[in-house]
């Protein structure tokens, strides 16, 4: 069987912090994670804050190169692993990934377009799908400063769409988000599971990830402590809501570490 | 597919600067409005102040025993004035104020009630005036103008009288001749003298401020905006991006430098339009110009690339606009002070000049405002510019670490400027670290360098060779890396010193044909070198044998064979070790000439430093080279006599065949040992 999928391989980020004056601390921000999402799945990473949420979508991503360990993304047959190659299959939105506030939508997309060596009819068709999928169409020729925060987060997920990737990786893509605006990308995400894209996404708010999610990767302090779909982990822990299962293991965890 | 991309991201990034106002501003606003303000006022206002001058009443107090005779020349002055009523030319008064009422002379000239004094006192048969003036203020300056003017027509007057009195012509005995002074230079050499001097400097300031706020922007700005995390999840290499923000800088450098250059063509034409009135002076012929302009054109091009390139270096590690500014006004200061040559009478443009960066700009565009054209110097400003700029911008492209930048959190490569303390030790320097050596080391050189060559000559040749050791060895021991891994300091076997020494007098012998070519492609250059050699000559054999033969065997062999090649070998392939040594080599003897052998000896050195395992079969090599010109300089008979070879102007085929022949011999002996004493090692 050949699936469309993301795969990780022993992931380890490791960053140098400094501890005290002048000492210098190495420590693993993404110490040791392996994980595979395949097409039609939507997998939420979730964790406490500095968990190594951020890091290890970066790295998936190919924006931040790992220390050791290696990401491939399966399109076919075809195994791909160049960085290059990589990013040409991969949408990935952040909240640090600003649009060029001085361009319109039309124009950021149609050069984002080139740039994924789309050509120029084929751009223009896409633009148009888009702004319908979308409805960029009343602000697609404004300034993207111009814009309000829903419109800049719909601007943003087109950026996303422009060169139709296999795989989506989102890092909080509804924070500070109205819930009309988050309803959009939700309802986005679940249509495009449906035409078998690989989506892994990273949030804060359980509900959503309970709602949205196949299947969830709990990692904590750089490592996976927990896998599953939402009902086995709630199974596994016997708690009735995600918001539970989470605290518990999470402060399990610490325990742990105490001892 | 890899220019499609550059193409269109430079087009994104032109559109993102060009919609923001403040560029645009900064663009138009100081060229169109700016520069013919600045220019109006300064007209108007030195025009209000000689008007001012000339209105001005001057007090003298005049206190001379000379029965009054000066004063009534003054006089005599100001009545002839009035007759004439010359008011246009000179309408100043001189205000004769009694000298009884003035108590300190000095004291009043100081509180400025009056702007001027002259005594008198007789001095054996003839009169002797002091005239005291304060030349710290301009008024007092202007009287004094006035004064001398009045001395020499009443000293005139009585010499005048004294002759008539004699029964003698006047004119006769004051003019037995007659001259002129005529200005044979065209108008088009005085406006090219002038603007030679001024344009270079406003030129490389208008290129410095046009692409400072670009760099700034695209760099440290597109990483403040957030949008460079978003660029980075694109499929682009560090290099298109760097190339693409690198050509973004470069055309609204070249852009602006054009507004600003035609703004002040413009202005500068202006002025000698208003200069030139009189029906004489022909019209200016523009068309003598066109040459002029055409390199002109180019070198504004070169130059753009350059400084942009270097702004982008500076720019491209800042993580916000104020560390931007912060890292760029040292950059500003030195280019600033480098433009200055202009200015300076008398620099002469050479070979060496045409290489230093800014300098030879400045000269090139001097030289040719005035005519003076030397088509292999306008060659090697242009192609040194732009072959700095590629350097630079493939430095930075190699450097530029994207996930450093955007991130700020992966280890800096370049270790030099961390804490000491937060340093490992041991290993060999890091690539970054070894390219900033490299491109401080050659700058230094370039300027401190050549500075010193011109000044202590032999002695300044010496101490280039101790900045090629000691600027690389602190940095060395700064970051706290093995001196012996580094340097390669390794212990070798008699196996090795006689497989280099074969293999550097066969590579001599090959190289010897080379330079024979090269010498009749370029007959003047070669020269210019036995030239510069010749002059060292008078130190003695024991001080030019230590400086050219001994000190580079150690000085450079440590930095090129020594810290370059055994970083880069840590890091890449050997192969592309040597290439990279031997080609910054070649670009260290800053001679398109010697570009060639000079690299291949670097090829050669290095080949064998690697072979060997230890630098010192290098350094051996090395000296036998240096060394043999050195004798050769200073012994020419007794050489030619064991190697006549050496010492023949020209070579017949059959020689040079020999000459071949036996230089690929050893060569080939020399690999074979070098080979035999590899194999027990592995």
């Amino acid at each position: 069987m050949t699936q469309n999928s993301i795969t990780a391989d022993n992931l380890v980020k490791t960053f140098t912090r400094n501890e005290k004056k002048n000492k210098k601390v190495d420590f693993n921000a993404v110490d040791g994670i392996s994980l595979q999402v395949c097409e039609g799945e939507i997998v939420g990473i979730l964790g406490p804050n500095g968990a190594g949420k951020t890091t290890l979508l970066r790295m998936l991503s190919k924006l931040m190169s790992p220390t050791s360990g290696m990401v491939s993304i399966r399109i076919g047959d075809k195994e791909i692993s160049d960085e290059i190659e990589v990013k040409r299959h991969i949408g990935y939105l952040s909240n640090n990934t600003k649009l060029y506030g001085r361009l319109s939508t039309r124009e950021l997309l149609q050069m984002l377009g080139t740039v994924y060596g789309i050509a120029q009819d084929g751009v223009r068709n896409k633009i148009e799908e888009i702004s319908d999928t979308l409805s960029l169409a009343p602000f697609l020729d404004n300034r993207i400063e111009k814009l309000s925060t829903g419109q800049t987060q719909r601007a943003s997920i087109a950026r996303c769409l422009i060169h139709d990737p296999q795989v989506y990786i989102f890092d909080e893509p509804t924070l500070g988000l109205d819930i009309l605006s988050s309803a959009a990308i939700i309802e986005f995400m679940k249509k495009e599971r449906e035409r078998g894209k690989t989506i892994l996404y990273s949030t804060h708010y359980m509900e959503e990830a309970e709602y949205m999610c196949d299947r969830i990767i709990l990692i904590h302090r750089g490592k996976i402590i927990s896998e599953g779909t939402p009902d086995a982990l709630k199974e596994q822990t016997g708690k009735k809501n995600l918001r539970d299962v989470f605290s518990e293991l999470i402060i399990g965890e610490g325990m742990k570490d105490e001892h | 597919m890899n220019t499609k991309i550059i193409k269109t991201l430079v087009k994104k990034e032109l559109l993102d600067v060009f919609r923001d106002k403040k560029t645009v501003i900064m663009m138009l606003i100081v060229p169109i409005i700016l520069y013919p303000l600045i220019f109006i006022g300064a007209m108007m206002f030195t025009t209000a102040i000689s008007s001012s001058m000339k209105t001005q009443d001057y007090r003298i107090v005049v206190d001379a025993q000379d029965d009054g005779a000066f004063m009534r020349r003054i006089q005599e002055a100001g009545s002839h004035k009035e007759d004439a009523g010359e008011e246009t030319e000179d309408a100043y008064t001189l205000t004769v104020v009694d000298a009884d009422s003035v108590s300190d002379y000095e004291e009043a000239l100081n509180q400025e009630t009056i702007d001027i004094y002259v005594t008198g006192r007789p001095e054996g048969d003839k009169m002797l005036y002091d005239v005291y003036y304060l030349s710290s203020v301009t008024n007092s300056q202007y009287a004094m103008n006035i004064v001398m003017k009045l001395f020499d027509e009443f000293s005139r007057t009585l010499t005048e009288e004294k002759i008539r009195e004699a029964g003698l012509d006047v004119h006769e005995v004051l003019e037995p001749v007659s001259y002129e002074s005529m200005d044979t230079a065209s108008n088009e050499q005085s406006l090219g003298s002038i603007m030679g001097s001024v344009l270079p400097f406003m030129l490389i300031i208008s290129l410095l401020m046009g692409t400072m706020y670009p760099a700034i922007d695209t760099t440290a700005g597109e990483r403040e905006r957030g949008t460079l995390e978003t660029i980075l999840t694109l499929p682009v290499t560090n290099r298109q991006l760097i190339i693409a923000k690198f050509l973004t800088v470069a055309s609204i450098g070249i852009l602006s430098a054009f507004l600003n250059i035609l703004s002040m063509g413009g202005i500068a034409f202006y002025i000698f339009q208003l200069m030139d009135t009189g029906d004489s002076v022909q019209a200016l012929e523009f068309s003598r110009f066109l040459p002029a302009i055409l390199v002109c054109v180019l070198a504004i091009l070169a130059f753009s690339l350059l400084i942009s390139a270097v702004t982008m270096c500076v720019t491209a590690f800042a993580k916000s606009y104020k560390e931007a500014n912060n890292y760029i006004t040292p950059l500003m200061l030195v280019v600033m002070f480098t433009g200055y040559v202009g200015f300076i009478p008398n620099v002469e443009m050479t070979q060496t000049v045409a290489m230093i960066p800014v300098a030879n700009i400045c000269l090139l565009i001097k030289n040719m405002m005035v005519f003076k054209i030397d088509y292999t110097v306008i060659a090697v400003v242009l192609l040194s510019n732009v072959a700095y700029a590629v350097l630079a911008i493939l430095f930075l492209s190699r450097i530029y670490d994207s996930e450093a930048v955007l991130f700020g959190d992966s280890k800096s490569s370049l270790q030099l400027f961390e804490r000491r303390e937060n340093l490992k030790k041991g290993g060999v320097p890091t690539v970054s670290d070894v390219l900033f050596v490299v491109a401080l080391t050659i700058v230094l050189v370039l300027y401190a360098g050549s500075i010193l060559q011109v000044k202590f000559g032999l002695a300044g040749v010496f101490g280039t060779q101790m900045i090629l050791l000691f600027v690389p060895l602190a940095i060395v021991l700064y970051t706290k890396k093995d001196i012996r891994q580094t340097y390669g300091f390794q212990k070798t076997g008699i196996r090795s010193y006689l497989g280099a020494f074969l293999t550097g007098i066969g590579f001599f012998c090959i190289n010897m044909l080379i330079a024979a070519g090269l010498a009749s492609l370029f007959p003047d250059s070669t020269e210019n070198v036995n030239v510069a050699f010749a002059s060292f000559e008078k130190s003695g054999f024991a001080a030019l044998f230590l400086v050219i033969a001994i000190a580079p065997a150690i000085c450079e062999e440590m930095l090129f064979r020594g810290m370059i090649f055994h970083s880069m070998k840590a890091h890449y392939r050997a192969s592309t070790a040597i290439v990279v040594v031997a080609v910054l080599f070649g670009i260290y003897h800053m001679s398109l000439v010697k570009l060639i052998p000079t690299g291949l000896l670097g090829f050669v050195f290095c080949y064998v430093v690697y072979r060997t395992g230890s630098i010192f079969p290098g350094m051996l090599m090395h000296f036998i080279n240096n060394a043999v010109s050195v004798l050769l300089t200073y012994y020419p008979e007794r050489i030619g006599k064991v190697f006549p070879v050496l010492t023949k102007e020209s070579l017949s085929v059959s020689e040079l065949l020999c000459l071949l022949a036996i230089g690929l011999i050893l060569i080939g002996i020399g690999q074979v040992i070098l080979h035999r004493k590899a194999q027990p090692v592995k």
